[in-house]
């Protein structure tokens, strides 16, 4: 990787812009995926206490028919059970919690009085009301789970997603990043180094010619130094 | 937009929720689960107008892995499962997989 940029100054700035840039986000998105686990843990209580009410509810709503099965026989609760009318709807708003869009569900007609029911009320006995009863109240169980189990498979998607960002940035961005400044700027040190070592070269090379240049000189220029006085 | 809820399962499951007025339900006998609960489900989550899908929680290990993994992740519907324990519909594993501790751990409550 590192290996793949060019060691020029113009780089290294460059680098060090993205550097400083992912450590911001970095940051920022290490606060976002701790928010987003808090504000998880709130939805996570709730839900523990939703999914508790809603074993219950299921467990009378099972009782109930069971017995209005055993007491009336199948054929009339599945009888009563055809003639329902009415009919549960839902409705789903949306809310934001930290940037994640979680749904507030909204429902209607889920709970019936006895002439709502459609069944009649000479046809049918106390047991199959109280099963519908439960079943109703299971119905609105159901829906308050829906809400609070989507909106904690959306916080989980949001925090997995913001906790590999994190991740790629700490664990493979940012090194990538630091590793190529380093090559960068140790290439441009040996060539400093070099560039010092190559002028020193030079300049020894010179004064060496120089010192050449003289000594040849001086054979022919010094004679007249020595040039025996006449006497 | 209204939507409503559906209910898959054995004859025996969907019953007591029609009695509450659930019109969208499947009924796949349990003899015949291993081959036609898949196409039940995902004729379900086909449908625009369900917004919730309720299922046994048992039954979910009848579905191919396909169509389990559609339905558990699936937002729209939502699927609620019953006769589970808490974290029931991969919730749990969901958690397990995000934030790198079982919190549903029930034993630590």
């Amino acid at each position: 990787m590192a290996e793949d940029v060019k060691p020029t100054r113009k780089n290294l700035m460059a680098i060090e812009d993205r550097i400083e840039l992912s450590e911001r986000g970095h940051d920022t998105l290490e606060q976002k995926r701790d928010g987003l686990i808090m504000e998880f843990m709130d939805i996570l209580d709730q839900a523990q206490d939703v999914r508790s009410q809603l074993n219950q509810d299921y467990e009378t709503a099972q009782s109930k028919i069971n017995m209005a099965r055993a007491m009336e026989g199948d054929v009339a609760v599945r009888g009563a059970a055809a003639a329902l009318k009415e009919h549960p709807e839902i409705t789903t708003q949306s809310k934001n919690i930290m940037g994640v869009v979680v749904p507030q569900i909204e429902s209607s007609r889920v709970k019936k009085s006895l002439d709502q029911r459609g069944y009649g009320l000479l046809g049918s006995s106390a047991r199959i009301d109280e099963a519908a009863d439960a079943y109703e109240e299971l119905l609105e169980s159901i829906i308050l789970a829906a809400e609070v189990e989507t909106a904690m498979k959306k916080m989980l998607e949001e925090i997995e997603t913001t906790k590999r960002r994190v991740n790629a940035l700490e664990f493979k961005l940012l090194p990538d990043l630091y590793e190529n400044k380093e090559y960068i700027e140790q290439k441009l040190e040996e060539q400093e180094r070099e560039e010092i070592f190559r002028l020193k070269k030079i300049k020894a090379k010179k004064e060496e010619e120089e010192k050449a240049a003289r000594e040849e000189e001086g054979p022919e220029t010094t004679p007249p130094e020595t040039v025996p006085a006449d006497d | 937009m209204s939507q409503e809820i559906a209910v898959v399962g054995s004859p025996d499951f969907t019953t007591g929720f029609r009695l509450a007025g659930v019109r969208k339900f499947e009924n796949v006998p349990d003899e015949e689960k291993d081959e036609q609960l898949d196409e039940a489900v995902s004729r379900t989550l086909e449908d625009d107008d369900v917004g919730i899908i309720v299922m046994y929680d048992g039954d979910l290990d009848l579905l191919s892995r396909q169509v389990r993994q559609s339905v558990e992740t699936s937002i729209e519907p939502t699927l609620v499962t019953l006769g589970g324990g808490a974290g029931a519909g991969g919730l749990r594993d969901q958690i397990k997989r995000a934030i790198g501790i079982d919190l549903m751990d029930e034993d630590e409550d």
